[in-house]
C-alpha cells in the first residue's frame, strides 16, 4: 500500500546542461525556470523513492541481446559513465538506490508477461544525470531506474507501456511497502534525431500535439493516434523515448485515473538538437477516481 | 537508414558497444585502432569507413543510428558539443540534409 505522490515526463538531452548558453537566452530561461520549478514541486511532494524508465541507449543492453523494461537492482548508483562525463557537463555524483522496490517490480512486470531484465551496474548517461541535477540537486532522494528499449526494432509499442505502466501502478500499490511515497518519472523527447538525417532539426508541431495531447487527458486517444510510425517520423533515432512518457501515463491512470498532464515548458531548441520540455500530473488532486489498491 | 536498418551482429555494433563502456577500451581503441578493429572483426568496408570516418557509409553498413553521432565523439572528442563543434560538424557534413530548423 505505498502511494503515488507525484509524476511527471521530462526531457533529458544533454544539450541542456552541457551547452545550453548555445541557445537563445528566452529558451534558456525558459527551461531552466521550467525544470527548476518541476525539481521544486517534486522534493515538495517528499518521495522516499524516485521509480524511473528512460531510453538504455543502448549502453547497458546490447542490440543482439534487448528487452523491453531492464530494472536496476543496485542499492547505489554512480554517474555519468566516465565517456560521457565532459558531453553531459555533469559532475561525478552518487545516488542511492533501493534494491527492494526494484526486486518488487522486477518481479511485478516479469510476473506479469512484460519482457523484463534487471542489471546491477548500469551505467548512467544524460538518461538520468540530466534530469537528477535539476530534480534533486543534492541526489538525496533514491532512484530505481528502469531502462527501456526505445530504438532498436522491435520497440515496445505504446500500447505496450502503458499497460507496463498500469502494471507498475499496481505493484506501486499492492507491493512496496505501507506508506512508502513513490515518485515517477519518464523521460526522453521530445522530437529529435540523434543518428539520423534531422539531427539538427526540432519538429515543434509534432511535439506541441504530443503535449496538446497528455492535456486532454485521454490515454486512450493518445494511444490511438501517437503510433511508432508517428513518433519515428517525428525523428527516427529519438522521438520514441517518449514511450517513457507513455509509462508514466500508464503509471497516473493505475493510480489516480485519467488525468490531464500539466505542460511546466517547452521550448523547441535547435541549438540543443531536441524539442524540450517537462510535464507533471496532480496525482493528489481531489477528484482522481479511486486508486489501485488492491 | 535508420533504426529499421541497423545490422544486430554487426562487428562494429560490438566495438561501439564496448568502447563506450569501458575506458580501458576506449584507450585502446584511440591509441591502436587498427588491431583494436581487427580483433572485433571488422570487415574491410567497415574499417575503411572508420579511417575515413565515413559516418553515413557506416550507417550503410548497419551501424545502429544512436552510434552514428558516438563515432563522431569517439574521433572529436564529446566536450561542449553544440551544432558547431568539431564531433557535430563532422557528423552533419557525412550525414545530414537539414540546416537546423523547427517544423
Amino acid at each position: 500500500m505505498a502511494d503515488l505522490v507525484f509524476a511527471t515526463g521530462l526531457s533529458h538531452a544533454p544539450g541542456l546542461t552541457g551547452w545550453l548558453d548555445q541557445a537563445p537566452e528566452h529558451e534558456q530561461k525558459s527551461l531552466v525556470d521550467g525544470f527548476t520549478r518541476l525539481g521544486d514541486m517534486l522534493r515538495a511532494s517528499k518521495p522516499d523513492v524516485i521509480i524511473g524508465a528512460a531510453n538504455d541507449h543502448v549502453l547497458n543492453m546490447p542490440i543482439h541481446d534487448m528487452h523491453d523494461f531492464c530494472v536496476g537492482t543496485a542499492d547505489r548508483w554512480e554517474g555519468p559513465a566516465e565517456w560521457f562525463r565532459d558531453w553531459v557537463n555533469v559532475k561525478p555524483y552518487s545516488v542511492k538506490g533501493n534494491a527492494a522496490v526494484a526486486r518488487s517490480l522486477y518481479d511485478g512486470l516479469s510476473s506479469r508477461g512484460f519482457d523484463t531484465t534487471s542489471k546491477s551496474d548500469l551505467l548512467f548517461d544524460d538518461n538520468w544525470s540530466v534530469p537528477l541535477l535539476y530534480l534533486t540537486p543534492d541526489y538525496d532522494i533514491p532512484l530505481v531506474p528502469i531502462h527501456m528499449n526505445c530504438v532498436v526494432p522491435p520497440v515496445p509499442a505504446p500500447t505496450r507501456c502503458f499497460e507496463a505502466g498500469k502494471a507498475i501502478a499496481e505493484i506501486i500499490a499492492n507491493d512496496l511497502p505501507a506508506g512508502l511515497r513513490v515518485a515517477f518519472m519518464g523521460t526522453g523527447g521530445l522530437s529529435h534525431d540523434p543518428g539520423g538525417p534531422k539531427y539538427f532539426d526540432v519538429d515543434e508541431e509534432f511535439d506541441r500535439w504530443f503535449l496538446a495531447k497528455l492535456e486532454a487527458g485521454d490515454p486512450q486517444q493518445m494511444l490511438r493516434e501517437c503510433t511508432m510510425e508517428k513518433m519515428v517520423a517525428a525523428g527516427d533515432g529519438g522521438t520514441s523515448e517518449l514511450i517513457a512518457w507513455i509509462v508514466a501515463m500508464g503509471v497516473v491512470d493505475g493510480a489516480a485515473g485519467s488525468l490531464p498532464a500539466q505542460t511546466i515548458c517547452y521550448e523547441p531548441a535547435v541549438a540543443l538538437r531536441c524539442g524540450m520540455g517537462c510535464v507533471y500530473w496532480d496525482v493528489t488532486t481531489a477528484d482522481a477516481k479511486e486508486p489501485a489498491h488492491a | 537508414m535508420g533504426i529499421a536498418d541497423t545490422k544486430r551482429e554487426l562487428p562494429s555494433n560490438r566495438m561501439v558497444f564496448d568502447v563506450r563502456r569501458d575506458p580501458a577500451k576506449y584507450t585502446d581503441f584511440a591509441e591502436r585502432f587498427e588491431d583494436f578493429m581487427e580483433e572485433y572483426g571488422l570487415s574491410e568496408p567497415e574499417r575503411q569507413a572508420f579511417r575515413d570516418l565515413d559516418i553515413k557509409r557506416l550507417g550503410e553498413l548497419g551501424v545502429h543510428p544512436y552510434f552514428l553521432p558516438q563515432v563522431s565523439r569517439l574521433f572529436h572528442g564529446g566536450a561542449y558539443n553544440h551544432n558547431n563543434s568539431p564531433s557535430a560538424k563532422a557528423y552533419g557534413k557525412s550525414v545530414v540534409e537539414g540546416k537546423g530548423r523547427t517544423r
